[in-house]
């Protein structure tokens, strides 16, 4: 078998947050050993939605625990858990654990960060979008703002978080650094990624983004996901070139050399000019054949497939972008696969879901 | 360069355009790798425009671009014509320094300038190459074209996001740039830590669209899970209540407030008082929500939303006001924790820059330079890197293969 990238590492997740474990999975799933710390109940992924029909076991944790192996806190001696923490690569938790000192790098993962007036407060997914300023516009301009769903910043946090760290075990192991540290990530300033640039361009310009509509967002127009016969598809118009192309494709040469109509902010102020000959056009066209013709011409358009047909996409299967979990249960689970490949050290696809506890003996019998 | 900067030593070549290459190489940047971004005078990155006109030339508008400059800080930047002969050839002395390229082309460009994974090989034979197409470097999809736009359309997000009676609902207008981005830092670090220890590059597969199914996992396992199509539920959630964006005192001003569990629900009630008294339990307000939400908006109508949002977490209440691009950059949290850090820049004067999301101490790591002008470090890096003349430099100019202005493309 070939060898894995992180092989050789040694990662103790002690908080079992969405974010620690989604940092821990990538490490995981390159090869790392990431062993969890769990609680006598287990990490809180283990009681988090969606369930499996039995609705015992968690469908979000087995796929944010792939390829880990489960320890039970309460069952060990804490000299030797101390010993392991000690011993680790690195060691990840919420920001409130308080641990044995770990001998390379302290990841921790929070809210709002270890400082500053938000610290204290009580995080969610929700209310990193509602500060970082993208909720305010989702949805229709009376409103109200619309909740992105999931644990999307919990992912990014982790993501984040797995960078800062995978960064300082690295400098490590080249020399760059010879004493433990402590790195901290907030899940808020995380998702700022997706929002400082409109910060900046406000500062430039005096302009904000104002919400302006279900799928209507600045600069251009046409994007968003509209009706087509059989579906839904994924507009994106950007330049010159793609207006052009994009008329052709849906008969519309009256359109296609307006001068007005060439720049991507002089379509969005014609959009009640534009709009209702665009839908018009759409409705009576299939979307699976309209993606194709369009990317044919250098459109970046999109099938926008729902949860259903997302198994299905051609592309998607081309690449086994889906995988196999298997659950404590004997359970088996489609999840997404890992989200980029390295060739000669090829991730792991899927893999197993620990039991609570599972392999506590096994690695406290490691620990002098 | 510090030692002590985690990734001191270690030399990226950037040839990515847009938010979500540059977004990666820009993390490692941050952190001390030597980022040498490559453009040309004709081929700039598009995200200085991508409606260039010679008007938008003659008014400097290739270094007014807030979105270029806030993903290409802590970078040099040398310009190289790929087309010409001398151009690859530099490049290739280039790469022949370096760690790892990063390139977003569409997949059509590097082959046609005769470079690639092998090309860069020959001259490093460890380099690591790492592509970043929508929709990944293999498949019948791989040349197909997106933006962060598309990529948010294809990972099916949109049908897990908005009410039942709206369409499928985009969160933003680049979702998946930022988020290709992250994925792309972190897919590069991982395949330097197997050089470091190896001494082995390698090719990696970015698909941007792939690095999306996490955020959309939430519904990708519901419905893996029981077969069951999720719902798009607005505001509303099937485990809790309430949940809701509530509006409050103000122009378009709202707050979200959330309990998920009973004794953040107890705190809730009593803040907002008798009109909430008779609701019991999770399953009753879930079962009643319409009903809650109409007391707790009545509530909300009269609060000032950041004073609410204090209040309420002072009662352990999650809540939190809205923010929008013109307020963020007052918000005394990140004030306090220095995220903005003001940079003079060429051309466009003291600007802000968001710091990385990671800190090794109270403050955030120091952003050292902010984004370079077009061809800024040409000289250092073809001269003192790479031990070119000043005759060849000037030669060089003449022959328009590198050059610090933009031109519009010929034909």
């Amino acid at each position: 078998m070939s060898q894995q990238a992180l092989q050789g590492l040694s990662v103790v997740d002690v908080s079992g947050s969405i974010a620690t474990s989604y940092c821990a999975k990538l490490y995981a799933d390159y090869g790392a050993r990431v062993l969890n710390v769990e609680p006598q109940a287990g990490f809180g992924t283990r009681r988090l939605a969606p369930y499996m029909p039995d609705q015992i076991e968690s469908a979000m944790h087995a796929y944010l625990h792939t390829n880990k192996l489960s320890l039970r806190r309460d069952h060990m001696d804490p000299g030797q858990l101390a010993r392991l923490i000690e011993s680790a690569d690195l060691l990840l938790d919420d920001g409130t654990s308080d641990e044995a000192t770990c001998g390379g790098v302290r990841a921790s993962i929070s809210w709002y960060g270890e400082s500053g007036p938000y610290s204290e407060f009580v995080g969610s997914n929700a209310q990193c979008f509602a500060l970082n300023g993208m909720l305010k516009n989702i949805g229709r301009v009376e409103g109200p703002p619309l909740i992105p769903t999931g644990y999307q910043a919990e992912i990014v946090g982790g993501l984040t978080a797995f960078t800062g760290s995978l960064a300082q075990v690295l400098a490590g192991e080249i020399g760059n650094r010879s004493t433990p540290v402590h790195l901290t990530t907030s899940i808020f300033e995380s998702t700022l990624c997706f929002t400082d640039v409109g910060v900046i361009g406000y500062y430039n310009s005096g302009l904000s983004a104002q919400r302006m509509g279900i799928n209507r967002y600045p600069p251009t127009y046409p994007l968003g996901v509209f009706p087509c016969a059989d579906g839904w598809i994924g507009l994106t118009v950007l330049t010159p070139s793609q207006w052009r192309s994009f008329c052709r494709l849906l008969d519309m040469p009256d359109f296609a050399d307006v001068e007005m109509f060439q720049s991507s902010v002089g379509r969005l102020e014609a959009i009640d000019v534009l709009e209702p000959v665009i839908r018009e056009r759409l409705l009576n066209q299939s979307a699976e054949e309209l993606f194709y013709r369009g990317q044919t011409n250098a459109i970046p358009l999109a099938r926008v497939p729902t949860m259903e047909e997302l198994f299905g996409v051609d592309q998607f299967v081309a690449r086994n972008a889906f995988t196999k979990a298997q659950l404590p249960s004997g359970e088996s689970l489609t999840v997404p696969s890992v989200p980029f490949r390295l060739y000669e050290t090829p991730p792991k696809f899927g893999g197993v879901v620990a039991a609570l506890g599972e392999h506590t003996k096994e690695v406290s019998s490691e620990i002098l | 360069m510090k030692s002590s900067d985690p990734l001191a030593g270690i030399r990226i070549i950037d040839l990515s355009m847009g938010w979500a290459g540059p977004l990666a190489c820009r993390h490692m940047a941050d952190m001390g790798a030597d980022v040498i971004k490559v453009e040309s005078c004709e081929r700039f990155d598009w995200w200085r425009s991508w409606e260039a006109t010679p008007q938008w030339i003659k008014d400097g508008g290739a270094e007014k671009s807030t979105a270029f400059n806030m993903v290409n800080r802590n970078k040099r930047n040398v310009t190289l014509d790929l087309a010409h002969p001398e151009g690859r050839k530099l490049l290739l002395r280039l790469v022949k320094t370096a760690n790892a390229v990063v390139e977003n082309y569409s997949s059509s460009v590097l082959p046609k300038l005769n470079l690639g994974y092998e090309v860069f090989r020959e001259v490093r034979d460890n380099i690591i190459l790492m592509s970043m197409p929508a929709f990944g470097s293999t498949g019948p999809w791989r040349e197909f074209r997106a933006y962060g736009s598309t990529v948010e359309q294809s990972s099916g997000l949109p049908h897990l996001n908005g009410c039942e009676d709206d369409p499928p609902t985009m969160q933003h207008v680049a979702y998946g740039d930022a988020c290709g981005g992250l994925n792309g830092s972190a897919a590069l670090l991982v395949a330097l830590r197997h050089q470091a220890r190896t001494g082995q590059g390698q090719f990696v597969d970015l698909s941007q669209t792939e690095a999306l199914f996490a955020l959309a996992a939430h519904g990708i396992l519901e419905f893996s899970a029981t077969g069951a199509t999720p719902r798009r539920q607005g505001n509303r959630s099937d485990t809790i209540a309430p949940q809701g964006v509530y509006r409050c005192a103000g122009d378009d001003e709202w707050i979200v407030i959330q309990a998920f569990d009973e004794s953040q629900w107890q705190a809730l009630k009593q803040e907002i008082g008798p009109g909430v008294a008779g609701f019991g339990g999770c399953e009753e307000r879930i079962a009643r929500a319409d009903e809650l939400d109409r007391h707790i908006s009545a509530y909300t109508a009269q609060q000032n939303a950041t004073r609410l949002m204090h209040r309420l977490q002072s009662l352990g209440v999650p809540a939190a006001s809205t923010h929008t691009a013109a307020t963020l950059l007052e918000d005394p949290h990140l004030l306090e924790r220095g995220y903005w850090q003001w940079l003079e820049r060429a051309v466009v004067g003291l600007q802000p820059n968001p710091s990385a999301p990671y800190r090794s101490g109270s403050q955030p790591f120091a952003i050292k330079s902010p984004a370079p002008t077009l061809g800024q470090h040409n000289h250092e890096i073809l001269g003192g890197d790479l031990g070119l003349s000043a005759p060849d430099l000037e030669r060089l100019t003449e022959l328009t293969i590198i050059g610090t202005r933009p031109r519009m493309r010929m034909g």
